[in-house]
């Protein structure tokens, strides 16, 4: 514990948390070189991608020798660094409002830097963000940035850019069942997909080669899927790797699917849990309280939080946000966008069902999922004040959980890059309070 | 006052009286939020269309307890409304996948408010042809939905016969509009504001009576003796239906002659294609000629080249209205209208029209401020 006391008294830079497994702490050095692949590929002239998380499309630049950059990371990166005021000033001083994506905001800011001063912004992070070829966003049920920055981005880039549609149905129907409207959406995501491939021959004069595709697309689901079976030995207890760790084993899957590198990154990563558990190694030496992320992005500017939840005996053994995704493909699906499609549909609408039959909430019911595998205590929401897409109904949220399951709840407020809207000391006695809920709670258990 | 703008001014101070009536009559009345609700389908399957909105009056205070303070104010104020029970008068609502916000209210309304009927038309982002496709048969899917709900099919003849309905109401609209071309307008944009209010209050045939009769009254207008030719300006953004931020711009003596709103051209500045497949013409005329810029329109080019397929419309608007200024306004934590700021201001003060930039609460939040800014903005135009 003596290392975590440190962590959170080291003083205000210290934004990163402290990571218990040896896989989780490689990932840094995995960042660097997706820069650096980047920067390589500016040199050579070869194309650059921007790329969103979780846009179920990367199997398609990955057979088609993209080099992607994720402008959300670089914004995370640059959180963690304690260096994105300066691009979210800016953009700021060009007229996008404060209160927009802050992953958005910074990245348009540096985008804005860069284009001013025809180089790259003095000492950025990881040597910085490279101009892209193409930006690829995309058209989903949530998350308007997803278009709408990179075609506000585009007055600095230049870069011409593709919106794929990715729709999938909503819970609540009165006279319409899921399975009447399944048919029409998987085609609808095979054709945009489809669409995204003729885009790009387009655009880089390269042709797609469909074996190839077909390839990383099995690669990416069996990633997919061992990425999935290591967190299922998660729910062992003392947990055997938390949130914070998580939180850096998630960017193979987001941002290097479809790679050797991300399968070989998964497989070891179940090594190493399975080892752990085997073991009995925890996280902390006395774990008294198991706790649940919920589906909240996480302050990239102060993880050190996740350590100061453990030196109070709290640890998170999982979290909804950034886990890995389960679906089932129908046997007979060959052609690969099919597959790609239905990993995206069956990834979205596995709980539609259950939900319209219970508590009406699909997110909701994913955390009662996990609070009963994972043996959660309680579950900590984080309200990031600039992101509209997973940030609002959490209180909704919270109460439907609330009705079906009697745990306690605390809210954190934040943000996802910008550190004016946090407040570490108001944080620490949310914190504190929550502590001593648990603690009664778990009094009151027979 | 007299005539139609006496009536509107009935309505618009008590827009929920009419469908309570029908509804008393048996009628069913289906509330919906947002211009991308193709309401020909609710008209055709005799159903009450009545478009939702917030209140410029009533503080928010139950809605805190449901959706955060960093959700779109419109938005939450409906929610507000509806979770007091001032929407009990519905018999359902269906609302379109347009934004962030509307997809979580849709959510929260299912959840919380109570409803025989509940529908989300899910509208592309895009315009390729697979979204054309796809939005054909999601308007498939919410037509089957309806007839399912009424116990009625939906014939051909009355779905034809509501697009005709609609589209006469986009043109009488488009018609009122066009006398504001006059300088003075004969009706100013307060009035604009409420008429359209009330409009959208109203089945789609009550409401073309009602703006048959406001046509005829204010085209008989003639200019006041001594009335002051204020400057005219454009208003671009997120709408709402209150009048309140018109009527304190004009307040100061400048004249709103044409917008592009939530609550004014945008849901008339088009009319629906009357195809053999109505579906497929419905969709196609949604999706592409609603200039809301939740819809992504591919770059045809250059970034000059993308400002004008993107926002040469406005230019149109602001020529054929001899617009000497333009007042960008949005409700904060609209981000599909955030995100293009930059470039809108861009492109018409590259167009020789002054921009003034405003965003704001709903309700609004200090009209005193306000006024200070849009007067210093009317001086510096004029």
């Amino acid at each position: 514990m003596e290392h975590l006391f440190k962590a959170i008294t080291e003083g205000p830079k210290k934004t990163t948390a402290e990571k218990s497994s040896e896989i989780s702490k490689r990932v840094r050095r995995m960042v660097k070189d997706l820069a650096q692949k980047a920067h390589e590929a500016r040199a050579k002239g070869d194309p650059i991608g921007y790329l969103f998380i979780a846009s179920y499309y990367d199997d398609i630049l990955r057979a088609m020798d993209i080099v992607t950059v994720g402008t959300e990371n670089y914004a995370g990166l640059c959180a963690a660094k304690m260096d994105a005021e300066r691009f979210l000033s800016k953009a700021e001083a060009e007229g996008y409002p404060s209160h927009l994506c802050t992953y958005a905001t910074c990245g348009l800011g540096f985008d804005a830097l860069r284009h001013e001063l025809g180089e790259m912004p003095p000492n950025a992070p990881d040597g910085g963000m490279e101009s892209p070829t193409v930006m690829l966003g995309t058209g989903m049920m949530i998350c308007d940035p997803r278009y709408k920055w990179y075609q506000a981005a585009q007055r600095y880039t230049g870069a011409p850019m593709h919106v794929l549609g990715l729709l999938s149905p909503p819970v609540h129907y009165t006279h319409f069942d899921l399975e009447e409207v399944k048919g029409y959406y998987l085609r609808y995501v095979t054709e945009e997909l489809k669409g995204l491939v003729d885009f790009l021959e387009r655009q880089l004069g390269r042709k797609m080669d469909w074996d190839r595709l077909s390839e990383v697309v099995d690669l990416s689901e069996r990633t997919t899927k061992v990425w999935y079976d290591a967190y299922q030995l998660r729910r062992a207890v003392p947990a055997p790797m938390p949130t914070e760790d998580a939180l850096n084993c998630m960017v193979p899957g987001y941002f290097m699917m479809g790679t050797q590198e991300a399968y070989d990154f998964y497989c070891q990563l179940y090594d190493e849990l399975k080892y752990r558990v085997d073991n009995k190694i925890g996280t902390i030496p006395d774990e008294k309280y198991r706790l649940l992320w919920a589906l909240n992005i996480p302050p990239w500017y102060a993880l050190v939080l996740f350590n100061y939840f453990e030196t109070l005996g709290a640890v998170f053994p999982i979290e909804v946000v950034y886990h890995p995704v389960k679906f089932e493909i129908p046997t007979g699906v060959t052609n690969p966008l099919e597959r790609m499609a239905w990993r995206f549909y069956d990834s979205f609408t596995r709980r539609h069902e259950k939900a319209r039959a219970h508590t009406g909430d699909s997110v909701v019911e994913w955390m009662l999922e996990l609070i009963e595998d994972y043996q959660i205590d309680g579950v900590v929401f984080h309200q990031a004040m600039t992101c509209r897409t997973i940030h609002t109904g959490l209180l909704h949220q919270m109460s439907v959980l609330k009705k079906y399951c009697d745990k306690p709840v605390l809210l954190l407020e934040g943000d996802l890059i910008d550190i004016r809207n946090y407040n570490e000391a108001d944080t620490h006695a949310k914190i504190d309070a929550f502590i001593e809920l648990l603690e009664d709670y778990k009094k009151r258990q027979p | 006052m007299s005539g139609g703008m006496a009536l509107v001014e009935r309505i618009y101070h008590n827009r929920g009286k009419r469908v309570r009536e029908l509804k008393a009559e048996g009628r069913k009345i289906i509330g919906y939020l947002c211009s991308l609700v193709p309401v020909e389908l609710l008209t055709a399957a005799d159903l009450v269309p009545y478009r939702l909105t917030g209140s410029m009056k009533e503080p928010i205070t139950e809605a805190d307890s449901y959706l955060e303070t960093i959700a779109c104010p419109f938005t939450r104020s409906a929610f507000d409304l509806a979770i007091k029970g001032n929407y009990s008068f519905l018999d359902g609502y269906v609302m379109p996948h347009a934004c962030d916000n509307i997809v979580k209210l849709y959510d929260l309304w299912a959840h919380n408010i109570e409803h025989t009927y509940g529908h989300f038309v899910n509208v592309p982002h895009t315009l390729s042809p697979p979204s054309l496709e796809f939005f054909t048969a999601e308007l498939s899917t919410f037509k089957t939905s309806l007839e399912r709900f009424t116990g009625y099919d939906i014939a051909a003849a009355a779905l034809r016969r509501s697009v005709r309905l609609h589209n006469q109401q986009r043109a009488l609209v488009r018609r009122l509009y066009q006398l504001r071309r006059r300088d003075p307008p004969p009706i100013s944009g307060t009035e604009m504001a409420k008429v359209l209010a009330a409009a959208v209050s109203l089945p789609v045939a009550e409401a073309n009576e009602l703006l048959k009769s406001v046509i005829s009254e204010v085209g008989d207008r003639s200019p006041l003796r001594g009335q002051k030719r204020g400057v005219r300006l454009m208003i671009y953004g997120t709408g709402n239906e209150e009048s309140t931020f018109i009527e304190m711009v004009e307040g100061i003596g400048a004249q709103v002659v044409i917008d592009d709103l939530c609550f004014g051209t945008r849901p008339y500045w088009f009319e629906v294609e009357a195809t053999d497949d109505l579906l497929s013409g419905i969709g196609k005329s949604y999706l592409e000629k609603i200039n809301c810029p939740r819809t992504y329109r591919q770059s045809p080019g250059s970034h000059q080249e993308d400002l004008e397929s993107r926002f040469s419309y406005l230019h149109r608007l602001a020529r054929d209205f001899n617009v000497k200024g333009a007042i960008f306004f949005t409700l904060r934590y609209c981000d599909t209208h955030c995100f293009d700021a930059p470039d809108v201001k861009e492109y018409l003060e590259g167009k020789g029209l002054p921009v003034l930039r405003i965003e704001e609460e709903y309700p609004l939040s200090g009209i005193g401020r306000l006024r200070t800014r849009v007067e210093a903005f009317c001086e510096m135009v004029s």
